[in-house]
């Protein structure tokens, strides 16, 4: 069996808005294989994105520990945070989130270039990892002149280019027809079964769900029950 | 920061400008608009204080004006120092007054009037009024009982609403001068000059020779007004006019504003007030603009976040792009302001005090310059700041 990639114990979530506390996430615990393809579902508000976002690093627990590839992840400074989602994580989100003021080719390559590598080799990275996911002849496009489709998958191609140890993606189809869905689902399959990517998925369509290695259940803010 | 993270806040910049070119544009618009709102009203103000000094300069004082002592009522060998002051390298002109007063009659109007008794030849080196005159001729060395009258003095010229008594005549009229010792002399007027300075117009002009016939003094004057090639060189020529041996009052022309200096000043002091509140509204309107648009880019900047950018290169990359709007508005904004001012230059602003051209100092633009880059500069810190700082999940979905 492959290593533990992410330990997460007993991890809480509370939003406090004024005296009002609302527990988003409670007594949550998971351990994520390398190389798995994991599914976090639930019904709306149960609190899957926000185990996601914990587990991205795009949020902080309230309570509870992560440790990602051995490191705790939770007492690292905003700035080493940074750094280790460059350089460790990758992330698709729903509703694409590409910058509008860069190209297809751009959008994927500003993340090596923030990380110091020479231009020929981002830009060669970028060009493959947009073929890799079929958009090859449309580099130069902006995300304004892009399908729905195309769009995430240039995010998938950003998401993927540093060769992130672990691939974090936020209901990724929601905002895809059918076809692109699908699409979406049997590249993140590929690329698990080929290169052995560690995929954390958050999906409402139980059918997307059921392609992954394993559904972790969260309801009310805890897991329901978990099976492969 | 290193030369990496430098190359990546050039390239989100670039791309962030490039991409919203209506913004640019817009942005750089109204930092240029407020770069030539502060500095336009301030030049005019200037030009409008540099022309009063100039109409006492060319009317009533020279650069230099050399007076009697205090125990004396004239200068003594004006000839010979008009002559002397002449040969000085640079002087541009020498011209010796005499200054008396005389009661003008005409038809049944009579008025006191100022009078200079002029050299009509050395007078056109030194003051206004050979050019200044907007009906008939100006005097000759040859006039005789012939002068020229400043329209002040004169109905035509002034306005309605003047309290001032005026004489009703033209040019080919006469008016009778009668003198302080009792000498009466008809006059017919030559021409009528206008030259703008309220100090310079209510005068009238006689040829010096007249002087000697009325008054049988020779060789001496009021004053002896000396043009320099430029202000500010008053102090060298004053020693080298020492060196001629004269030891008169030589005083330069800022000695003998009085009450222009204080009204120059006021206008300074109100400047100075327009000048800073100009620049705060501007700041306030630039800062609002750019905070706009670096708010609007909040998403942007949490999924740059998100990605793993650092904050120094995103904040940067903002302060970058508020910096170019900075700087390109005020380039455009100097561009336009000295176009506006070649433009005035060849077509003068009339203004009752004579022909205004706007005067924009180097302090006044490096202060206005300087205080607009700084106010984009910080316009694009903190709001871009604020939003590196956020939580990431808040700026990519609000919140």
């Amino acid at each position: 069996m492959n290593k533990v990639i992410i330990s997460a114990k007993k991890v809480e979530r509370i939003y406090s808005n004024g005296i009002v506390r609302t527990y988003a996430l409670k007594d949550v615990s998971v351990d994520i294989q390398q190389g798995e393809f994991v599914a976090i579902m639930g019904p709306s508000g149960s609190g899957k994105s926000t185990l996601l976002h914990q587990l991205g690093l795009l949020d902080n627990p309230t309570n509870g520990s992560i440790l990602i590839d051995g490191e705790d992840v939770v007492q690292l400074s905003d700035d080493t945070r940074t750094r280790f989602r460059l350089e460790k994580l990758g992330y698709v989100f729903q509703s694409y989130n590409l910058i509008p003021e860069l190209t297809a080719l751009e959008n994927v390559y500003i993340t090596p270039m923030a990380r110091g590598m020479p231009e020929e080799e981002y830009t060669a990275k970028a060009k493959e990892m947009l073929t890799k996911v079929g958009l090859g002849d449309r580099m130069d496009h902006y995300p304004s002149e892009l399908s729905g489709g195309q769009q995430q998958r240039v995010s998938i191609a950003r998401a993927l280019v540093n060769k992130p140890k672990i691939l974090f993606a936020d209901e990724p189809t929601a905002n895809l027809d059918s076809d692109s869905s699908a699409d979406t689902i049997r590249l993140f399959r590929q690329l698990n079964k080929e290169i052995g990517q560690t995929i954390v998925m958050v999906t409402h369509e139980e059918n997307e769900g059921k392609q992954a290695d394993r559904i972790i259940w969260i309801k009310d803010g805890i897991i329901d029950k978990a099976k492969k | 920061m290193n030369k990496n993270d430098l190359k990546v806040i050039s390239f989100l910049a670039y791309k962030n400008i490039s991409k919203s070119k209506a913004t640019f544009f817009v942005i750089v618009a109204v930092m240029a608009m407020s770069f030539l709102s502060i500095t336009f009203f301030a030049a005019i103000i200037d030009g409008l204080g540099y022309e009063f000094e100039e109409g006492m300069i060319r009317g009533l004082t020279g650069h230099l004006m050399i007076e009697p002592s205090a125990d004396s009522r004239y200068l003594e060998n004006a000839d010979s120092m008009v002559g002397k002051i002449k040969k000085i390298p640079e002087v541009v002109g020498v011209s010796k007054r005499v200054e008396a007063s005389a009661v003008a009659t005409h038809k049944t109007i009579q008025l006191g009037v100022p009078i200079f008794f002029v050299n009509p030849d050395d007078e056109r080196q030194v003051s206004r009024f050979s050019e200044s005159v907007v009906l008939g001729d100006y005097l000759s060395r040859k006039d005789n009982a012939e002068l020229i009258i400043g329209t002040d003095l004169v109905e035509a010229y002034t306005r309605e609403d003047d309290a001032k008594k005026s004489l009703d005549v033209t040019v080919g009229d006469t008016i009778q001068l009668s003198f302080s010792n009792g000498m009466v002399k008809e006059y017919k007027i030559k021409g009528i000059f206008k030259t703008g300075s309220q100090f310079s117009d209510n005068n009238i002009l006689i040829n010096y020779d007249d002087y000697e016939d009325i008054f049988h003094e020779s060789d001496v004057a009021s004053a002896i007004l000396v043009a320099l090639p430029s202000r500010g060189r008053e102090e060298e020529f004053t020693r080298k006019i020492i060196d001629l041996g004269v030891t008169d009052q030589i005083n330069p022309w800022q000695s003998k504003m009085g009450k222009v200096k204080q009204f120059i000043g006021s206008l300074q002091i109100t400047n100075t007030i327009t000048g800073v509140v100009g620049l705060f509204t501007a700041f306030a309107t630039i800062y609002i603009i750019i905070f706009i648009n670096v708010t609007n880019k909040r998403k942007q900047i949490g999924i740059l976040k998100a990605v793993g950018i650092k904050k120094e290169i995103i904040l940067g990359s903002y302060v970058l792009q508020s910096l170019i709007y900075g700087v390109a508005g005020v380039v455009i904004g100097i561009i336009a302001m000295q176009g506006l001012i070649a433009l005035l230059t060849v077509y003068p602003l009339s203004m009752p005090i004579g022909n205004v051209v706007p005067i924009l100092t180097t302090n006044r633009l490096v202060t206005t310059a300087i205080t607009l880059i700084l106010a984009s500069i910080v316009a694009g810190f903190f709001p871009s700041k604020k939003a590196a700082n956020d939580n990431i999940l808040e700026a990519i979905f609000g919140g």
